[in-house]
């Protein structure tokens, strides 16, 4: 049963590792107005 | 208006070049960055945003109606513009595959401020990396 739990965890930590990653990967603004 | 970027939720740095009249703005590497957020950020800094560019990766979804969106998380996605290089993407929605692409998010149009209230369209301006291309 622990084990089932276990490989459940990993399964899901598998699965999340990739959303944790940053998706936007830079932004740029050109803005007026600035001194 | 540095200052008040980088304490932003996701910004791990920002630039503000006065002379090239930009910013840049780094995230952090689990950054859930907001661009619509940056944008009132720095018109609470007192600037007036004339464009937002943003590089980010995603996939691309369709919705019921046939509008194609761009997804960068679960629960944040921008229409896409319809442009030439959406066309190319058309056969990628609904897809798994992630693909990074560089975009306006935003653009000035006249006298007028951005309105938080309008959702972000992303044109897409250049396609940097297909995941499922494989040499």
């Amino acid at each position: 049963m622990k084990i089932n739990k276990f490989v459940l965890l990993l399964l899901l930590g598998v699965g999340l590792a990739p959303v944790s990653q940053a998706q936007i990967k830079h932004v740029e603004m050109r803005v007026e107005g600035m001194t | 208006m540095q200052q008040h970027l980088q304490r932003q939720s996701g910004v791990q740095k920002a630039e503000v070049s006065l002379r090239d009249g930009t910013v840049q703005i780094t995230p952090k590497e689990d950054g859930q960055i907001d661009p619509a957020q940056l944008l009132k950020a720095t018109y609470d800094s007192g600037v007036t945003v004339a464009e937002m560019d943003v590089t980010a990766e995603g996939r691309v979804v369709k919705d019921p109606s046939g509008t194609l969106s761009f997804q960068v998380e679960p629960n944040r996605s921008w229409v896409i513009t319809p442009n030439d290089q959406s066309q190319s993407l058309a056969p990628l929605a609904g897809t798994p595959s992630k693909i990074t692409v560089t975009g306006q998010l935003y653009l000035k149009s006249g006298k007028k401020k951005a309105d938080p209230k309008v959702p972000l369209k992303l044109l897409i301006t250049q396609i940097q990396k297909n995941e499922q291309k494989k040499e």
